[in-house]
């Protein structure tokens, strides 16, 4: 590119960020995306954390059927946070409703099997399919099996055997999963919410560009100016790549405020300066992308309504990986960091988890994704000078 | 000088192949003004778009000062000046932000874009609307705009479809006194316009186009000649076989 080009490329940068700055109702909706990005999160965070918190530790309650049968288990419940409630008229009802999430049923038989030293049934009620309910169902099964537990070693301290003789194996859990890789989990969907406005931040600008100045009949006039195609199309895209990065950046460091600042969540999240900063090249290529593609659909679409249209398919591309990894999580392997969208995911998790990403990762990843930008963008400026584009109607 | 010489354009549509332009050959000298006449649709719009480079003649050749079209497209459209049938312009910036974006892409400098802005709009009356928003403006100011627009780096080739179109009739009438002004700094000026009393009251010489080619050209005297009629309308509609698009 020649240095008339160049300054070509500025001039058309700097007039179109001046044009859209003057556009209140679009630095409107970037500004209010750029706010409900980390708002969005940091209330489903709190959410999440706050549902988990009341569960596991405020009282449980739970209806007993039959409570008259098994006067001794009842009074332990009592003795470990459980508010034991009256039976409701028609247990499967109440579940089906959803007016209790849990509800223990005790039989008739209960007693006589006790007295004999056969296994005393004891019926959970549940619906395994609401999530909400999943906690509390698990800490009445953790109950029933302590107190199983208690009883049978109590039952054979009383017929001189070592409890440890049925206890063959002594089960315990080690937990590798570092706190940060926790938070991971309850962000998996940050990285999506990231790319979608690296990807679409500056899509209302990149549109009005090129499918708006062909309908507003300014497309023409510019064209016969000697500036070549390639360089009026390189500004252009040069604005929305600075637009895009510039609302990222504003993303981040309110993300930044909001998780330093915010109510606390009990999660911990890494707002490092270097994290940051990592975040954003993660997501260069990602602006890069999203304005190349859009410039060739708005170069090729018939108006700015077509062009617009595309938008939808476009909202769902970041978010295939996503699904896919919470249907079937994989292994985070090299060739990954080549795939557009699913190399982002998997970066900005690594990041998030504060795991390290290698030299070679880094490369491939910048070099793929710098590549297919470059390509699109070429492609781009081919339809640039097809004769069609200037001429509208 | 302008020169166009056996140009041809074909467009491809659902129907098959639409001839706009068919064998269309013209010389406009500087200190000229040249008037392209023709009904609507006869291949006015596409003739000027292949001599401002937008398309190219297949075949046929445009030499702009002696640069040729194709091969020195960037030179031809330095050195013309051109008001396009589209004269969309920038509704966030002022007229003369809109006039100084064309400047730098004319790689001229900020004083030159300055004097040049002053300029213009003494000669086409802008000084009221010059620093406002151009959104809200009327047809005669986005106009004046894009000509101004048009004209920035002082080309010595001026190429204008349709000036004049929905403008008022004092707009038109100081569009004709800047139009004379041109010519006599000896610049070349192509305009077209489906208006005969319009071409015939400015052209020094006119060439009437009909379907895509050129069914007479000359000054209002040599057509009158050549179609052996003493009125110049009764002229133009012999030369076109229809009086369809020749009035106001």
């Amino acid at each position: 590119m020649n240095h008339n080009a160049i300054a070509a490329m500025i001039t058309v940068m700097l007039k179109e960020l001046r044009d859209l700055f003057r556009d209140k109702r679009t630095i409107r909706i970037a500004l209010l995306m750029a706010f409900f990005n980390p708002l969005l999160m940091l209330g489903l965070i709190s959410m999440t954390e706050k549902r988990v918190s009341s569960q596991l530790e405020k009282p449980l309650e739970l209806p007993v059927v039959g409570a008259q049968y098994a006067p001794n288990l009842v009074a332990w419940l009592s003795g470990q946070n459980v508010d034991v409630l009256p039976a409701p008229v028609d247990a499967d009802a109440t579940i089906r409703n959803q007016d209790r999430d849990v509800i223990l049923s005790i039989g008739k038989d209960y007693p006589k099997d006790w007295h004999d030293g056969m296994p005393a049934k004891v019926e959970i009620v549940h619906d395994s399919s609401r999530q909400d309910a999943q906690i509390p169902v698990e800490r009445v099964e953790n109950l029933l099996q302590a107190y199983s537990q208690t009883m049978g070693s109590l039952r054979l301290v009383a017929r001189g055997v070592s409890p440890a003789v049925v206890s063959p194996l002594r089960v315990a859990h080690r937990d590798l999963a570092t706190p940060e890789s926790k938070r991971g989990l309850a962000l998996s969907f940050l990285p999506y919410l990231l790319i979608l406005s690296g990807f679409l931040g500056g899509a209302n600008l990149v549109i009005d560009a090129t499918a708006g100045e062909r309908e507003r009949q300014s497309l023409e006039p510019l064209l016969a100016t000697p500036s070549t195609r390639s360089a009026i199309m390189s500004g252009k895209i040069a604005a929305a790549c600075l637009f895009g990065m510039l609302i990222l950046v504003l993303t981040l460091v309110l993300y930044k405020l909001a998780f330093t600042y915010g109510p606390s969540t009990g999660l911990k999240f890494d707002v490092s300066l270097l994290t940051m900063s990592k975040l954003l090249l993660v997501l260069a290529p990602v602006v890069l992308l999203g304005t190349t593609l859009l410039t060739l659909i708005a170069a090729s679409a018939k108006s700015v309504k077509e062009a617009q249209g595309y938008m939808n398919i476009l909202v769902m591309l970041p978010l295939i990986p996503t699904l896919i990894l919470l249907v079937n999580p994989i292994k985070t392997q090299i060739w990954q960091f080549a795939v557009p969208f699913l190399s982002q995911n998997q970066l900005i998790m690594k990041l998030l988890r504060m795991e390290v990403v290698t030299p070679a990762e880094w490369s491939i990843y910048l070099l793929s994704g710098f590549g297919l930008g470059l390509l699109l963008w070429a492609v781009a400026a081919q339809l640039y000078h097809r004769e069609r584009l200037a001429i509208s109607a | 000088m302008i020169e166009a010489r056996n140009l041809h354009k074909a467009f491809a549509s659902k129907t098959g192949k639409v001839v706009a332009v068919d064998d269309v050959s013209f010389v406009a000298n500087n200190g000229e003004i040249t008037g392209l006449l023709g009904p609507n649709g006869a291949g006015k719009t596409t003739t000027l778009r292949m001599l401002y480079t937008l398309m190219r003649p297949e075949p046929g050749s445009v030499s702009v000062d002696g640069f040729d079209s194709v091969r020195d497209a960037e030179a031809v459209r330095r050195r013309l000046g051109v008001l396009p049938d589209a004269r969309g312009v920038y509704k966030r910036l002022t007229a003369r932000e809109n006039i100084a974006y064309f400047g730098r892409l004319h790689q001229m400098p900020e004083s030159e874009i300055a004097a040049r802005i002053a300029l213009l709009s003494k000669a086409l009356d802008m000084d009221d609307f010059l620093d406002r928003q151009t959104e809200g403006f009327s047809q005669g100011q986005r106009t004046k705009t894009a000509i101004a627009r048009a004209l920035v780096h002082d080309p010595m080739n001026v190429i204008l479809d349709e000036p004049t179109n929905g403008l008022d009739v004092m707009t038109t009438r100081g569009l004709r006194d800047f139009l004379r002004q041109l010519r006599a700094e000896g610049r070349c000026v192509i305009f077209s316009s489906h208006i005969m009393q319009e071409v015939a009251a400015l052209c020094d010489r006119i060439v009437v186009i009909a379907k895509g080619r050129v069914v007479a050209q000359g000054s209002a005297d040599e057509l009158r000649a050549q179609t052996g009629e003493g009125d110049l309308e009764n002229a133009f509609v012999k030369a076109i076989g229809s009086d369809e698009g020749l009035h106001p």
